[in-house]
């Protein structure tokens, strides 16, 4: 194994059937039928991917909008642009649809339903119906959300707080709820088929220390996904009940405790956050390697870094809640268990920056991406360990600078990742390349833009202005027309993609099987896949990530 | 001061914890750095050095690297975890009050908060505090959970609806900042503010014999006004309620049911809140106002009839 | 579809097409069974775990609220759901054997056995009832009205047993369609793993009600 070329060779000749790029192929999962009907009864795990795909970026659009509502009525303090009411619908629009509908399914429903099977080397996921029945499952919850928080209005804010909810809002809220809480069961399904598939389906000799990190970083999301979702499903099954019928338990009316609900809810939501996170790390495991030409440094130590955060974050949802009357005493505790969050984070930071250390990179537009993510996840996660720290919290909590972090952590990490793994991945979901250079040019945008949006955040929350504020005091426009002119920017990085990945859909160059030299079994299969994803078994190299150029790894010897 | 300049970048400190916490997170702002940009310099670096067709050293030694691993899993950790202790003493000090703190009792209701000081003086939205003095404050809510948030003190406590919660602190700097209310409660959640004035220990005295007995300000009692939902009706917001107008009503003429009329003064404005089915209006309206008696408190009322007996002046030039 | 060999006996599996092996479909179908499990869980453990913090918070309203519920009809159907799960293990014992009109009777007993539950169940809601003890009903006075954390207490035995009982009902028309399948002929030939996999759901059932039935009728006794 000493050179990019002679691996190349090899993977052709495992293959033969690896069709040339410039030959027509009918039969490929995309045109083996075009029947409408073959698309929304299909059961191919890359058809339903793609059924995802285009689901979540139309949701991504929706919160978009909402959130440049948001940025514009920020534009001037005392709200003349849109009243108290709106914005407050605005902010929960754009809350709602983003983390429910675009961040919590992102990532793994259209790369993990895509690339699973294909990295393990399985023909389909372990329940191709039930993979089917998921994205009818997610569908039917986010429409009928979005029917209540759009046409109908809700200002509860994605949190749906208690007795904010269910006892003094006027607003849409039980439709809101009944539509996430049919979301919740997509995920679990989602998390359920991955867990299984990852467990019963790998090929031959694909054992656990030979899996991708993406794979890792799927099975310890799918793992949140079962053991998280069903506690945010209780919570609001009972906040439903305690709305309609007035049968709950956080009403304090009744001698209910409202701060309950906020522990139900970020049982579910904190660990929700590395949903939206490890993913994308594992989007940047394989794009680092490919684009370094190195293996990745420390395999092991990534693969369970992975399990580690899955594990830790069960442990830290106290944090949200210092300065709601919590326990002196549990409140030491969840700080402290934060701190820890950051070991596994640090040990992804340093293996990644590590990899690239005398690789032989390529800086083409996954690449970017993944640098981007790592830069702006090492900011949002530090800025984390503030919040973490009792005293600073209570000074910056609730405020723009909780703002800022989770945007760093979900903008600059999860969206991030998606774009690049959009991108890495694309020749081999369409068959297509995609335009190299406006992909760096809006790389570069988005990246610039959203540094300038969310930075001046930080500034802001530290000079002390809440969140969710539609009126706020004057000394604060300064940063905030600036952090809007920064949203226009990162508005035009987000619309470049949309055209010119479309664009390249019907013009773009034919893209080879491998198009990146890149390793991994979804490599070695024809670009676009034929349906059932190989022509034979494929063949499971002894060692991940096996790229030229060779990296220290301290679990090689067991492989 | 509340004039502050269009660009400030550090937020007043009135307190000597709130020094401390900028020192904590002025500290952790120095470790930060210290681990992100040698993070952000290599892979810049490793970008340019190391492009493909670049001639470098690629050559790797294949020694185990658990000792890195372990190294850079741990040292960040541990320096981190200096300010973890810090944070939690400074946490823990600002839970326990010292037992000569003054008392003042706060209450948060949609959409205002409303102050009683330990002599019984209240006020709405603003809070007049005496500086060298520990300051507790037990603070609740009426209704949904709010936050009051003192960003010059470092300090915010949730108000939660079924329960008192309490924060402490010893302000030692005058001034006039802002305080807020930073959990989100609802549609005018934002307007939920006002000014927190720290003053000199005879400079509180003074106002609390001679301001804070008798505040009647405008904005207090508007204040009252729309969060006892008085506006909703009368201001014409609530579509398909025939409520009279009030801007203008006192001290104006008001033909009753019964063919008396009879002047809009203090008591009749009074009586009318606590019993609105009593001298009932001409015109044949129907009656709909629930009543406020038992549901506002005496001082409340004084400042919304206070309000009430101004409201001509406001209704004609600006509205709030 | 293409029958592997294994299904040429009396009982077995077809594999379907994107399985490798049958023993690898067999796995997957029983991990996942046991993923979902694992997820219902979680479900009713916070809904548990709400009920204790609430017995902390309040104790003499959980008492004398408990001690509204209907403890024998509790009781007895637990009993009713022990013997249930007894006649789902005998099916499964069965369908290994491959004697398929037996088991197929052992399938309706199980049914039957569940819908005496819910019967049941409906019966004691319908006590409740009587005892003025639905809180939630706007129109009907609650008859411990002059203690308001009770009320926590009832709703979320409501919620618990709705549930449980949401799941019970769910678990009998899928048992209803299952029998019914099972019933024809060549059914263990293609399907057998498939009552082994049922059969998990309604131990589970039941487990969910053996802890449900300390909880909230025994300990607050």
């Amino acid at each position: 194994m000493s050179s990019a070329g002679s691996l190349q060779g090899e993977a052709a000749a495992r293959d033969p059937h690896t069709p040339s790029p410039t030959l027509d192929r009918p039969d490929d999962y995309l045109h083996a039928q075009s029947t409408l009907r073959s698309w929304f009864l299909t059961t191919d795990h890359k058809r339903i991917a793609l059924l995802y795909l285009a689901s979540i970026t139309a949701f991504f659009v929706v919160g978009a909008v909402a959130a440049g509502f948001v940025r514009l009525a920020l534009v001037v303090p005392d709200g003349a642009i849109l009243t108290n009411d709106t914005y407050n619908k605005a902010f929960t629009i754009h809350g709602v649809v983003m983390v429910w509908f675009f961040l919590i399914p992102s990532i793994p429903a259209t790369f993990g339903n895509f690339l699973i099977p294909l990295m393990i080397g399985a023909k389909d996921l372990a329940f191709p119906k039930l993979n089917l029945a998921s994205w009818y499952v997610f569908m039917t919850g986010a429409l009928f959300t979005l029917a209540a928080v759009v046409l109908g209005g809700v200002d509860t804010g994605w949190t749906f707080y208690a007795p904010l909810s269910t006892a003094f809002s006027n607003t849409w809220v039980l439709p809101a709820l009944i539509g996430v809480t049919i979301t919740g069961f997509s995920s679990i399904l989602t998390g359920l088929n991955f867990v299984v598939t990852i467990h019963t389906m790998r090929a031959p000799g694909m054992t656990w220390f030979r899996l991708p990190i993406f794979v890792w970083t799927h099975y310890a999301t799918s793992l949140i996904f079962l053991l998280a979702t069903p506690v945010i499903t209780l919570a609001l099954i009972l906040l439903i009940a305690e709305r309609a019928f007035h049968v709950g338990v956080f009403d304090p009316a009744y001698g209910g405790d409202p701060v309950l609900f906020q522990h139900l809810f970020w049982f579910y939501s904190h660990p929700a956050v590395y949903i939206m996170v490890l993913p994308g790390m594992g989007v940047i495991s394989e794009i680092v390697p490919a684009f370094a030409q190195k293996k990745l440094f420390g395999y092991r130590f990534v693969a369970y870094a992975a399990i580690g955060l899955a594990s830790v974050t069960f442990f830290v949802w106290g944090h949200h809640m210092f300065v709601n009357g919590q326990s002196d005493l549990a409140s030491l505790a969840f700080s402290a268990l934060s701190f820890a969050v950051a070991v596994p984070s640090a040990v992804k930071v340093y293996n990644w920056t590590a990899t690239i250390h005398k690789g032989s990179l390529r800086l083409d537009t996954p690449m970017l991406y993944a640098m981007g993510y790592i830069g702006l996840f090492v900011l949002g996660g530090l800025t984390g360990l503030y919040l973490a720290t009792l005293a600073i919290n209570q000074h910056i909590h609730a405020t723009y600078f909780v703002v800022a972090h989770f945007h760093y952590i979900m903008v600059g990490g999860t969206v991030l990742a998606f774009l690049g793994g959009l991108h890495f991945w694309w020749p081999k979901i369409t068959g297509r390349m995609y335009s190299e250079p406006w992909g760096r040019i809006s790389a570069l945008f988005i990246f610039i833009g959203f540094n300038v949006t969310f930075f001046p955040q930080f500034i802001l929350g530290y000079l002390g202005m809440p969140r969710r504020y539609a009126t706020y005091p004057p000394e604060f426009q300064l940063l905030n027309v600036l952090s809007s002119a920064g949203s226009t920017i990162l508005a035009a990085g987000y619309l470049f993609p949309m055209v010119y990945l479309v664009h390249s859909l019907w013009f773009g160059r034919r893209a080879p099987g491998n198009p990146w030299d890149a390793k991994g079994l979804e490599w070695e299969t024809a670009s676009p896949p034929p349906p059932h994803n190989f022509a034979g078994v494929p063949r499971v190299p002894e060692v991940p990530y096996d790229y030229p150029i060779q990296a220290p790894e301290t679990g090689r010897q067991h492989t | 001061m509340k004039a502050q300049s269009a660009l400030a970048l550090w937020p007043p400190a009135a307190s000597a914890t709130a020094v401390e916490t900028d020192h904590i997170i002025l500290g952790f702002t120095v470790l930060t750095l210290l681990l992100t940009v040698p993070v952000f310099l290599a892979i810049t670096y490793f970008a340019l050095r190391y492009r493909q067709g670049e001639v470098a050293d690629r050559t790797t030694d294949g020694r185990r690297s658990v000792l890195i691993e372990i190294s850079w899993m741990l040292i960040p950790y541990v320096l981190t975890l200096f300010f973890f202790g810090w944070g939690a003493k400074l946490f823990i000090d600002s839970r326990h009050p010292p037992p000569d703190a003054m008392v003042v009792e706060a209450v948060g209701r949609q959409w205002m908060w409303k102050f009683q000081h330990p002599t019984g003086q209240s006020e709405i939205n603003d809070l007049h505090l005496p500086i060298d003095q520990p300051v507790r404050i037990r603070i609740t809510s009426q209704d949904v959970i709010h936050a009051l948030y003192l960003p010059a003190l470092r300090l915010q406590i949730a108000a939660l609806p079924d329960r008192t919660t309490e924060i402490w602190f010893k302000a030692d700097r005058t001034g006039t900042f802002r305080l807020y209310c930073s959990e989100y409660c609802g549609t005018d959640h934002s307007v939920m503010d006002g000014n927190l004035t720290l003053m000199t220990q005879a400079a509180y005295q003074d106002w609390l014999t001679h301001g804070g007995a008798q505040q009647s300000n405008v904005a207090a009692g508007r204040a009252i006004y729309e969060s006892y939902g008085c506006a909703g009706c009368h201001d014409g917001a609530v579509a398909g309620v025939k409520a009279p107008a009030l801007a203008g009503l006192y001290g104006r003429a008001v033909h009753l049911a019964d063919g008396r009329t009879i002047t809009a003064d203090a008591d009749y404005i009074r009586a009318k809140i606590l019993n609105p089915n009593a001298n009932r209006l001409a015109g044949g309206g129907k009656q709909v106002m629930p009543s406020f008696a038992g549901v506002i408190p005496a001082d409340d009322l004084d400042r919304l009839v206070g309000y009430l007996k101004s409201y001509h002046r406001v209704a004609d030039g600006e509205t709030r | 579809m293409s029958a592997d060999p294994a299904a040429a006996g009396p009982v077995g599996v077809t594999r379907a097409e994107h399985f490798a092996t049958v023993g690898q479909q067999r796995h997957a179908a029983t991990l996942g069974m046991w993923a979902w499990l694992l997820t219902e869980l979680l479900l009713f453990a916070g809904l548990f775990l709400t009920a204790l913090i609430l017995r902390l918070l309040h104790p003499e309203a959980v008492q004398a609220a408990a001690g509204h519920l209907k403890f024998w009809i509790g009781a007895a159907n637990t009993v009713v759901l022990l013997c249930s799960s007894l006649t789902m293990s005998a099916a499964i014992e069965l369908s290994r054997l491959g004697w398929q009109r037996m088991m197929v009777g052992c399938l309706v007993a199980t049914a039957s056995l569940g819908a005496l539950f819910l019967a049941l169940k409906g019966y004691e809601y319908y006590a409740d009832y009587e005892e003025h003890m639905m809180p939630f009903l706007a129109r009907r006075p609650y008859a411990l009205a002059e203690q308001p954390a009770t009320r926590l207490f009832v709703n979320l035995y409501y919620v618990a047993t709705a549930l449980h009982a949401v799941h019970l009902l769910t678990g009998i028309a899928i048992l209803v369609g299952l029998t019914w399948k099972a019933s024809r002929p060549g059914f263990l030939q293609r399907h057998q793993n498939w009552i082994e996999v049922y059969g998990l759901y309604w131990h589970f059932i039941d487990l969910i009600w053996i802890i449900a039935f300390p909880v909230l009728y025994v300990v607050n006794r």
